[in-house]
């Protein structure tokens, strides 16, 4: 049996799309095999993040209504083989799809595969409810912002309420010169506000845009802050030691070494 | 610059320590399902409870606090005397 998790934040824009592709992606280059699951009926956007909308035929909501076979509607990744996607209808709306019915399709793919990973759509209502249905873990991505980290707080009592106790935190969009201006909240005012286990720091990282746009998840061939920051979660989801490095403002210098080092 | 200039003749103010203290009262609130309405009934209660053995000032103040984990119940009630005791 697979691993489920839903990756939510209550509010949207936080990134994450961009982290169940990034994440996914990682995941399934260290070897594993990994569904990612769009959740978000009527504005799906993982397909188009992972540049995969062309090949998109089937989604969710044609296995729930018995038109298609469950892994006939899986599209494969253009370049990773074991890494599959499985589209949300763009049709249709969230009440469409029943908690039960997500449940049973989260379900049959953790059969087949070591990660289901599921994209939830902001808010807390039927949607973040199918999204969530057959969760044993779930990654709250949030950013160091107040209106995000109430959201995350009230995501995570709601989480906590359906027994799902393995909750791992990704912070988004960390900025260091704010940070170290005072005109951001660090990690640790975030972990002490939360209170739950921190799986990552994501630096904010002007390639993100780029990635997008081209469809291209940053992790493939990405050097930047925010590349590295997704393998390195992907390491710790898949159970590996992995440290959390300190991410400082630099000066120009730091920063160009470490651009031609590879390494922030 | 201005900013930066503005900033330091300020006397450093941090903006991230104010979104901390802003978010840890929130979500105070947020978790136990407090709002405004409740808190003045609290005041009220709490005042007539007291009112009955003590003198109290006008002052009186109850807000809830985060410490650490828990969450406290802070009240500053000013006491400027006894009632008496006899009747």
């Amino acid at each position: 049996m697979g691993k489920i998790i839903v990756t939510t934040s209550g509010k949207g824009g936080v990134g994450k799309s961009t982290s169940v592709a990034n994440i996914g992606t990682a995941l399934a280059m260290l070897g594993k095999t990994v569904v990612v699951v769009d959740a978000d009926v009527g504005l799906r956007n993982l397909d188009i993040i992972m540049g995969l909308e062309s090949r998109v035929v089937y989604t969710s909501m044609n296995v729930i209504d018995g038109e298609c076979e469950l892994e006939k509607a899986l599209v494969t990744d253009r370049r990773v083989d074991n890494l599959k996607l499985l589209a949300a209808s763009q049709r249709n709306n969230k009440t469409d799809i029943q908690p039960d019915q997500m449940k049973e399709i989260c379900l049959q793919l953790s059969e087949t595969h070591d990660f289901v990973l599921v994209d939830s759509p902001a808010g807390i209502e039927q949607g973040f409810e199918n999204a969530s249905s057959a969760a044993n873990a779930a990654l709250i991505v949030t950013t160091p912002e107040v209106s995000a980290v109430r959201d995350a707080d009230r995501i995570i009592g709601l989480l906590q309420a359906k027994d799902i106790t393995d909750l791992q935190l990704i912070i988004n969009r960390l900025n260091p010169e704010l940070v170290k201006r005072g005109d951001m909240l660090n990690q640790f005012d975030v972990l002490d506000i939360l209170s739950i286990n921190l799986v990552g720091i994501v630096p904010e990282d002007t390639e993100i845009v780029g990635a997008s746009n081209r469809g291209l998840p940053l992790i493939y061939d990405g050097t930047s802050g925010a590349a590295g920051a997704y393998r390195r979660i992907a390491r710790r989801i898949d159970g590996q030691d992995v440290p959390i490095p300190e991410f400082k403002a630099g000066n120009w210098l730091g920063n160009l070494v470490g651009k031609l080092l590879g390494t922030n | 610059m201005l900013q930066r200039l503005i900033r330091l003749l300020r006397g450093n103010e941090r903006s991230s320590k104010t979104a901390k203290s802003r978010l840890k009262l929130i979500l105070v609130q947020d978790r136990l399902g407090i709002n405004e309405d409740m808190m003045k009934e609290l005041q009220v209660e709490i005042t007539e409870v007291l009112s009955r053995h003590f003198t109290l000032g006008e002052q009186v103040e109850i807000d809830l606090q985060r410490e650490e984990q828990a969450m406290a119940l802070v009240a500053s009630i000013p006491i400027t005397g006894m009632k008496d005791r006899e009747q």
